[in-house]
């Protein structure tokens, strides 16, 4: 140890000698020039957020036709014969059916039917969702029974991406994605919420899929295991209006060791 | 020293360190803050709080294990050290605001319980990229917040300062969990080389602090001692300065030998307050003081002044001409014995 005639003692008034004062301004300020460094790099070295947008605070109030095939969704028409098809989502980690149940209680079958849904808005690249906190507004418009969307097939494909929880992924959590969210993905498709792959091709262009089993019923905890991993997965592609939906098997997923190309 | 507990004993030192301490935390967060809402925008203010709490409680923590090296090595570091538990539990308050943030983000408002789910939502504990990175996060708050709770001198004295210290070298198991728990997590995701790097380099900043440290202590705990008739040969009485101490090791154990009014007397080396090593202190008032928060011991018996309590063991010295001996035999902590004069 070096030799130091100065000896501090926290009680004795004016013991620190200059020599320790001298030490100590400097054990301080590079104390406070690493903490500013490090600021700086941890602040700048983060990866770039998308514009994703989750509105917390403003509800808004949307009206259109109600289906569940397999997954709840409002039909909504944004343009004269232009639809969207608006993503049902409950509060916190959970499916809208709890929110539905009240209202189906009194109505049995709502597919086809009007409803009014007001909640927070979800959205990101050309996909909607909304959250709906409260069954006392989720309400019956219109008991005519509408028609909804067709299905379309379009081809069997072998699609690389990662599964992802939509409500995450389009705004409500930056970054939705990857292995930091995995646990959140999780639990959300644990509750309910619809698995979703996302996709993105060398041109940077994202697509999504709605994953169902073959049959076109939901699938949650068996696809657990491979959420926010990058898979490979092989499936019959349906085309529903703006959305895709992809028949799967779960037990033919693959994930594979390549960096997912969604982020 | 204090007779009674209280929150915390305030002097003026106190009140500066605090104050740089919240001060600098302060400065991390707006700054970390700032860049980013310029920059990056499009962040949510969830990820901004849980990425500047998260990476300043790593920074912290840093700092927190260079202090103890740096002063072994150079005492004028040793106020550092005196207030290191405000800076440890500022520390834990960070950690504890990243943590909480990601349980709620992460794992509340689900179908299981959040801490259920921190252990089973991801359950790749066989692979090493897809391990579940937060479990390690949770483990290490845990050891923080054990830390951070017994941080007071009521828990140092009914725990007794060997499990005191125990428990608080823990710290080096929670900086442990913490890397991996980084590396393992967010460093899969955000590669920048910058965050890899600083890291790193704080591992390297550490390690050789401690290293340096443990090589030099060695010396001590290594130096063979001649026996002369169940006495050993320390050291010629002008190696030891006025009013200080050279610390020795007989027996496996560490004594110091101070030097004072033209006598010498051995104690054990070991602070009862908190581990200091009292052969590093100095005589004030006709007492050994300990450089680390000023206990005091009388030299010919080990006795903290009354009213104070603690007592550390007894060596019996002998001197040959200049030659100081030690008998390597303690007596028990307390124990009166006659000062050897010169």
């Amino acid at each position: 140890m070096k030799k130091n005639e100065e000896f501090y003692v926290s009680y004795i008034e004016d013991s620190i000698g200059k020599h320790t004062k001298r030490a100590l301004k400097r054990f301080a300020i590079s104390s406070i020039v690493v903490i500013a460094a490090s600021a700086l790099v941890f602040s700048f070295s983060q990866k770039p957020f998308n514009n994703s947008t989750f509105e917390l605070t403003s509800a808004t109030k949307i009206t259109g036709t109600f289906h569940e095939n397999p997954y709840p969704m409002l039909r909504v028409e944004v343009a004269k014969k232009t639809f969207k098809n608006i993503l049902l989502l409950g509060f916190g980690k959970s499916s809208a059916n709890p929110f539905l149940d009240k209202l189906q209680n009194e109505v049995p079958d709502l597919n086809g039917k009007t409803l009014s849904i007001e909640g927070n808005l979800i959205y990101y690249n050309g996909k909607t969702l909304i959250q709906i906190t409260d069954d006392e507004k989720v309400t019956l418009v219109n008991t005519k029974k509408v028609k909804g969307p067709e299905k379309e097939t379009v081809s069997k494909m072998t699609l690389q991406g990662e599964i992802i929880d939509p409500k995450c992924y389009f705004g409500v959590m930056k970054p939705g994605k990857g292995k930091i969210h995995r646990s959140c993905a999780v639990r959300c498709i644990s509750g309910g919420i619809p698995p979703v792959l996302a996709t993105t091709d060398n041109n940077n262009i994202s697509e999504y899929y709605l994953l169902t089993d073959l049959k076109g019923h939901r699938i949650s905890d068996a696809i657990l295991p491979f959420i926010g991993k990058p898979s490979e997965i092989k499936g019959i592609v349906e085309k529903m209006e703006d959305w895709y939906v992809m028949r799967i098997n779960p037990q033919e997923i693959k994930v594979i060791s390549e960096t997912s190309n969604i982020y | 020293m204090g007779l009674d507990y209280q929150l915390v004993l305030w002097n003026k030192h106190k009140k500066t360190y605090d104050k740089i301490i919240v001060l600098s935390m302060l400065l991390y967060i707006i700054l970390f803050a700032v860049v980013t809402l310029v920059f990056n925008s499009e962040t949510s203010i969830e990820t901004l709080i849980i990425r500047a709490f998260g990476t300043l409680a790593i920074i912290m923590l840093h700092i927190i294990l260079v202090i103890g090296p740096l002063c072994r090595l150079n005492s004028r570091f040793l106020p550092i050290l005196y207030n290191r538990r405000h800076l440890g539990v500022s520390m834990f308050i960070a950690a504890l605001i990243h943590g909480g943030f990601s349980i709620f983000q992460f794992h509340a408002l689900g179908d299981v319980n959040p801490i259920y789910s921190i252990f089973t939502s991801n359950m790749d504990y066989g692979s090493l990229i897809n391990f579940p990175f937060q479990v390690l996060g949770f483990l290490a708050l845990l050891i923080l917040f054990v830390m951070a709770s017994t941080s007071h001198d009521f828990f140092l004295a009914n725990l007794s300062a060997k499990v005191w210290k125990r428990l608080h070298m823990m710290v080096y198991f929670a900086y442990t969990l913490i890397i991996a728990h980084v590396f393992l997590g967010a460093f899969q995701q955000e590669t920048s080389p910058f965050t890899i790097g600083v890291l790193i380099l704080g591992f390297i900043v550490i390690a050789s602090l401690h290293i340096t440290t443990a090589f030099k202590e060695r010396k001590i705990d290594r130096a063979k001692n001649e026996e002369k008739e169940g006495w050993l040969k320390v050291c010629n009485i002008s190696e030891i300065d006025e009013d200080r101490a050279k610390i020795f090791t007989v027996d496996n154990e560490r004594v110091a030998i101070f030097k004072y009014d033209r006598k010498l007397s051995a104690i054990h080396n070991v602070c009862k307050h908190q581990g200091g090593p009292l052969g590093e202190g100095k005589i004030i008032d006709g007492c050994i003081t300990c450089p680390w928060h000023g206990y005091q011991y009388l030299p010919s018996n080990g006795q903290s002044p009354p009213p104070f309590t603690e007592k550390v063991s007894t060596y019996e010295l002998k001197l040959e001409g200049t030659t100081v001996y030690i008998n390597p035999k303690a007596f028990d902590e307390g124990t009166e014995v006659t000062p050897c004069k010169y």
